[in-house]
């Protein structure tokens, strides 16, 4: 480190913490609204409640959204690793005629706004004649969510050494042997923070899901329906819920990683 | 050719051919990676292919265990045809050059993967891989142990014990020792040789050193341009290489420019060598002379060649010093002695150096345009 | 010594006519290769999700409008009526305000990439959570955080009022509150690109660029700049592409204060039920985000980003 002073990482120390400031300070007021008791927002908040969060539970239109969310997030998780998974050895790991080009297509969907992909999506599926629904907007969550998965992915991928799988084929393992003992146990770190990030970044989506998922909407839907018929603490309130939600499901993906190192800590601690 | 092949023929060792090469081609686009080549390797010998980087040697060596296919021509071993035989289908099996050590695993889990992939049952693997251990001079506790805590020795001596484990009847070794340092690969090359004596199975070895060669192989087959350039013992190799790319492969050599004219071979100057047949007549081509054999001539001693120069640098390389020795403008000659011999005085003294006509090795490059 | 074979053994190989293969065959033998039948898969995603709805826009700008079928006599109206009802003038608006959005979160992305790459570097992968989590709340929830931060009588104009007595009216519904909002939400995507460019400088570098005299800002122009180039290059696109395309991310603070290409096309294809219309103004969403996408792609070494080998 080249001679770093004091003075310059507390500087550098101070302007990452006013990043950080600036990137949850909308996350935290809209936790402090979601107590609000009266029902538009003032600050500072005359009266505190957590009747919203009471009224959010019993209703059973935000639990339908929900369950959407859920199903939808899960399915673009589960669908998006198993494409990323192939789609990142042929990114990273394979040579072949094509690659190159390969490449750029699956960054173009990164690159592109996705309002205007989701108009372009209601578009195809309409002229296609598939009314949209939950099952449309898994469609366009996938069409976006998979090329970050595959870059999430194929990052692990590109440290992983060919030989490996040469040496288990060579060895005598099969080509499913090969992929069940050692491709896939070398990159599983690399295919859980694949499936969460897709998982999240799904759960989260709100533009691709306005124009795709049709009749069903999603909880961002909900919020912004919402705030545009009429706001209630309610809004925060979910908000404030699926941030929680976000939040336990990261620490989860993140644990299990940490717990996978551990285990293999353990077990070299026991060598 | 035919009289080219002829001369390339190895001598024969004893035993059986156990892996057989009839005119294989590896043909990359257009450009011949392994160019027609025919090659016996026998029961239980240590065969070495050296060359060097972009020879073809590394695609040899993926044809053989099954990881390639050649283009034309075919690979038989013990006589069946078995071109098409997947690598995990064959006998066969290969230490990597990365050596392929699955991190994921342990020590004890790494030998024992080809069992595994067997079916042997968890108690048969686990005492094999404990013999391997002990045969491999591993402690028998680093069985549980995780690969990627092992040093570069130990992980060389895992992979060989994995691939022990697998029990092939020919084993491949691309360039394993080529990562560690000068004493550890020099201890490893002899391991492995005792190794090769022990278990009797018949190595192929790949590597761009013709020094590692020499200290393990039966026989070496030297590459260039995907081809083999010679095959035979080291001692042939050493003595007697058949081409200027053999003898500067094997290390620092002095190399003259030379032409044969009338029976004779000499430089642009004018000075004529000392040969040990007599050459017939070529336009270019460079006469070669190993340091070793080149030596300082006293008053009244006499050398079949005699060239005079000042000593211009000395380096020393342990036992051995060799001397960098300018004889003309811009042409140096090393030479290369034992520490005992006497030393001819130090940098900038003038020398005569001399070496015998046994020692000129001549190449004629094309022949005399006639 | 010497041999007469000499010359067989030095000679080069010999030219040989080597056949080739068939067409057919090499383009049968392309499809079994493993990166092929690996990539297949995607491939078709990106076919049927990515590149067939963009040529289905394209295909639907080139017709009459109002229709809904792509079965029409292709015609340049749509185009035409852009031009002549200044609707571009919301495609030049979305332009200026991606490229202002560019140069701040450029500005403010770099140093603190810098400070997570090089400073604290050692805590770098807990600073890359706390920088991803936001990512994973959706955008309109955010920005409603920003709505009753800013709001009159939100958290800004409330405790300035409560506190010192100053009245402040609301700070949204401004054009400055449109950028405000693009910048919140596309920091994270210079951020990350460009902290992957920050890492792929050595360190060794950059010392020896320090020991052979340089100063602190000349290994910034010589030395760190132009090796994070390609992570620089990638998030500026990546963020001027975004911003130029957004609709709720610049609606949601901004009001209608401006009126981005996004919305047009959103208008066109709901309120109004004019898909061709929408369709062309798409189209140049399309040929702007294609065309820098393609002269960026063709610079940038992925295998080097997302490899550093």
């Amino acid at each position: 480190m080249n001679s770093t002073g004091r003075g310059v990482r507390f500087l550098y120390a101070c302007l990452i913490a006013a990043f950080l400031l600036l990137m949850y300070l909308p996350m935290v007021t809209i936790a402090l609204a979601s107590f609000s008791r009266t029902r538009y927002f003032r600050f500072p908040i005359p009266a505190w409640s957590t009747n919203w969060y009471a009224e959010v539970f019993e209703s059973l239109s935000i639990r339908n959204f929900f369950w959407t969310s859920v199903i939808i997030a899960v399915l673009v998780g589960l669908i998006s690793t198993a494409l990323a998974f192939f789609g990142a050895l042929a990114f990273a790991r394979y040579r072949w005629k094509g690659r190159k080009l390969f490449q750029k297509i699956v960054i173009l969907p990164i690159l592109f706004p996705q309002a205007v992909l989701g108009l372009a999506l209601l578009l195809w599926f309409t002229a296609i004649g598939i009314t949209p629904s939950w099952q449309t907007a898994v469609f366009a969550h996938i069409v976006w969510i998979a090329p970050i998965t595959t870059l999430i992915i194929a990052i692990q991928v590109y440290s992983f050494d060919p030989a490996w799988e040469e040496a288990a084929f060579d060895l005598g393992a099969t080509r499913l042997q090969v992929l069940r003992e050692v491709t896939l146990p070398i990159l599983t770190p690399g295919l859980i923070a694949g499936f969460f990030s897709a998982f999240l970044l799904s759960w989260a989506n709100f533009p691709l899901s306005m124009f795709s998922s049709g009749a069903d909407q999603t909880i961002p839907g909900w919020i912004s329906a919402k705030v545009q018929a009429g706001y209630t603490p309610q809004v925060p309130a979910v908000g404030t819920l699926t941030m929680l939600a976000a939040a336990v499901i990261m620490g989860a993906g993140y644990g299990l990683v940490v717990l996978q190192a551990r285990r293999r800590a353990r077990a070299e601690a026991a060598g | 050719m035919a009289e080219a092949a002829q001369s390339l023929k190895p001598p024969e060792p004893a035993g059986q051919p156990i892996l057989q090469l009839r005119n294989v081609d590896r043909i990359f686009d257009s450009f011949a990676a392994v160019d027609r080549i025919t090659l016996d390797i026998y029961e239980r010998e240590f065969f070495t292919i050296v060359g060097p980087s972009g020879s073809g040697k590394t695609t040899m060596v993926r044809m053989l265990v099954g990881m390639d296919k050649p283009t034309n021509g075919d690979i038989l071993l013990r006589g069946e045809r078995i071109n098409d035989v997947p690598a995990n289908r064959r006998p066969t099996c290969m230490v990597f050059q990365s050596l392929a050590l699955f991190p994921h695993r342990t020590v004890g889990q790494n030998i024992e993967f080809p069992l595994k992939m067997r079916g042997v049952d968890a108690a048969t693997r686990r005492k094999r891989a404990l013999e391997l251990l002990d045969q491999l001079r591993l402690p028998q506790s680093y069985y549980g142990k995780m690969v990627t805590q092992c040093s570069g020795g130990e992980r060389q001596r895992v992979a060989l014990a994995r691939a022990l484990a697998f029990d092939p009847e020919i084993l491949f070794f691309d360039e394993p020792l080529s990562a560690l340092d000068y004493r550890l690969r020099k201890l490893l090359e002899k391991e492995l040789k005792d190794i090769h004596r022990e278990t009797g199975k018949t190595f192929v070895y790949i590597t761009h050193s013709l020094e590692e060669a020499m200290v393990m192989s039966d026989r070496i087959g030297v590459m260039n341009r995907g081809r083999f350039v010679q095959i035979g013992t080291p001692r042939e190799i050493y003595g007697s290489p058949h081409s200027r790319f053999v003898s500067e492969f094997m290390g620092e050599v002095n190399v003259i420019e030379v032409r044969g004219e009338a029976g004779a071979v000499v430089d642009a100057a004018g000075t004529r060598f000392a040969t040990p047949v007599v050459a017939a007549d070529f336009d270019t081509g460079t006469l070669v002379v190993r340091p070793e054999d080149v030596r300082f001539v006293g008053a009244g001693e006499s050398a079949d060649n005699r060239l005079t120069g000042v000593i211009y640098n000395e380096y020393l390389l342990g036992s051995r010093v060799q001397y960098q020795v300018r004889v003309g403008e811009g042409q140096t000659f090393l030479v290369e002695k034992l520490r005992d011999q006497m030393p001819p005085g130090g940098p900038g003294s003038a020398v005569t150096i001399g070496w015998d006509a046994r020692d000129s090795m001549v190449f004629p490059a094309s022949r005399l345009q006639q | 010594m010497s041999r007469a074979s000499d010359f067989a053994a030095e000679a080069p190989a010999p030219l040989r006519a080597i056949r080739a293969p068939s067409r057919l065959a090499s383009l049968g033998r392309w499809f079994a290769e493993p990166g092929v039948v690996a990539a297949a898969p995607l491939a078709l995603l990106m076919l049927g999700g990515f590149l067939g709805p963009l040529l289905l826009v394209v295909v639907f700008a080139f017709m009459p409008g109002g229709t809904f079928s792509i079965l029409q006599v292709p015609t340049l109206a749509n185009f035409v009526e852009i031009v002549a009802n200044s609707y571009y003038l919301s495609f030049l608006a979305s332009l200026w305000l991606a490229a202002l959005t560019v140069v701040i979160c450029l500005v403010v992305c770099y140093p603190v990439a810098f400070a997570m790459v090089r400073v604290f570097g050692r805590h770098g992968s807990i600073l890359a959570l706390l920088i991803t989590a936001p990512l994973f709340v959706a955008d309109n929830l955010r920005l409603m955080g920003w709505v009753l931060f800013l709001v009159k009588g939100g958290v800004v104009s409330g405790s300035l009022q409560t506190w010192f007595g100053i009245e402040v009216d609301s700070m949204l519904y401004t054009s400055g509150a449109t950028l405000f909002g693009l910048v919140y939400i596309y920091l994270p995507f210079m951020l990350f690109p460009i902290i992957m460019g920050i890492s792929m400088v050595p360190e060794q570098m950059r010392e020896a660029a320090f020991d052979l005299g340089a100063t602190r800002f000349q290994v910034l122009r010589e030395v760190d700049v132009p090796l994070a180039m390609p992570g620089i290059l990638i998030g500026s696109l990546m963020t001027f592409i975004l911003a130029a395309g957004s609709l709720t991310e610049a609606r949601t603070l901004g009001g209608n204060a401006v009126t981005m290409i996004a919305m047009d096309i959103q208008k066109e294809f709901g309120f109004a039920q004019n898909w061709p219309k929408g369709s062309a103004l798409a189209v140049l969403m399309i040929l702007l985000a294609g065309a820098l996408a393609v002269t960026a792609l063709k610079r940038i070494d992925l295998d080097l980003i997302f490899g550093r080998k």
